[in-house]
């Protein structure tokens, strides 16, 4: 299973690192009414087979957008961002090396659903908006544990 | 402007032991006042996407010392560049950068430690103490011509686990190797302990 794929990433470890920040990201959210993983908060809005395409998406928009468009002044919140942004190109390499072409295929759904993100994404000012999806790593770390978890081969 | 005045720290390197990580480089010697280091780090992500950007260590920005344990810098099994420069007052030198960037998963992992005893005839193990990130994979066995060997995975060292509960008068041994998950990789084997359940610890 996926879960077989990620067992080299430490899952808690990452989690603790985004707990260490995670008051202080929220707290400058000005967006409530504004969900940009709004997509991953309902179960059946993403079918199993689906779980490792969006994975590798959602990877990828943090790596290229969120964790790019973010400006951070304070250094404890610089280095647990660090932390997990390299968490997750160690994840993205790991789902890759783990011959995930197989399973990894992304149906129009799994693309329909990373686009709702990146729509939710580019209804914010770039900075407001990277905030937010920083704020919301707790979604997104929740639902890979979940899906890397039940997801079976 | 004080830039590049002082000479920069030369000999870099780092030596991991057991995922504890320390980046050394030669002191730099001048006469006066004490001489401070800084210390900064970049992961793969940082030199890939967002390369300007270095991050002062947690620990090391600045020290005194010619060494500096960068474990807690180093969260995540991806190359690191590091980079150290010796200030003074107002003054810098430029920054000396190691030669090859550093992956947590080179670390050397040796056997852990481990106490065997006996409580009545339960046979307990301790393992050393390695951290979150450790696990041990256990493997005991009576000693005798065929014996057969068992395993047990313990998640985490520096607490009693029983392992046994043993016959009168027969010899048990156990040995242990330390697994890391987050790179993948386990020690050797340690050196196996026996005891005997009227007898001491005996040696191999």
């Amino acid at each position: 299973s996926l879960k077989r794929c990620l067992i080299s990433v430490d899952m808690r470890f990452i989690e603790k690192s985004f707990q260490g920040i995670k008051r202080e990201l929220q707290a400058k959210d000005t967006f409530q009414n504004v969900t940009v993983l709004s997509i991953l908060e309902s179960p059946k809005n993403i079918k199993p087979a689906d779980v490792c395409c969006v994975t590798k998406h959602l990877l990828t928009f943090y790596r290229d957008r969120v964790f790019q468009d973010h400006q951070e002044s304070s250094p404890q919140i610089v280095r647990k961002i660090s932390s997990i942004a390299n968490s997750f190109l160690y994840m993205q390499k790991t789902l890759h090396q783990c011959q995930e072409q197989r399973w990894c295929h992304c149906s129009q759904e799994a693309t329909n659903a990373t686009r709702t993100v990146h729509d939710n994404y580019d209804q914010l000012d770039v900075h407001s908006a990277a905030l937010k999806s920083l704020g919301e790593l707790d979604i997104f770390l929740a639902w890979i544990d979940k899906n890397h978890q039940e997801t079976s081969a | 402007n004080g830039v590049a005045v002082l000479p920069a720290p030369q000999n870099l390197s780092v030596h991991s032991t057991n995922m504890k990580h320390l980046l050394t480089w030669s002191p730099v010697i001048l006469p006066g006042e004490m001489t401070f280091y800084s210390v900064e780090y970049q992961g793969e992500y940082e030199s890939l996407y967002t390369s300007h950007v270095w991050i002062p260590s947690s620990s090391c920005s600045p020290t005194n010392g010619s060494e500096c344990d960068i474990t807690d810098d180093i969260t995540a099994t991806v190359p690191y560049n590091l980079r150290v420069r010796t200030t003074r007052d107002s003054q810098t030198s430029a920054w000396s950068t190691l030669e090859h960037p550093f992956n947590r998963n080179s670390t050397v992992l040796m056997p852990p430690r481990m106490e065997v005893t006996k409580d009545g005839f339960h046979l307990v193990l301790e393992l050393e103490d390695l951290g979150p990130q450790f696990e041990f994979l256990v493997v005991y066995w009576r000693r005798e011509p065929g014996a057969k060997e068992h395993a047990k995975v313990v998640r985490r060292g520096g607490i009693p686990v029983h392992l046994e509960t043993m016959d009168a008068g027969a010899a048990y041994c156990v040995k242990a190797q330390a697994l890391v998950k987050t790179i993948g990789r386990h020690s050797a084997f340690s050196q196996a302990k026996c005891v005997e359940v009227q007898g001491e610890s005996l040696p191999l």
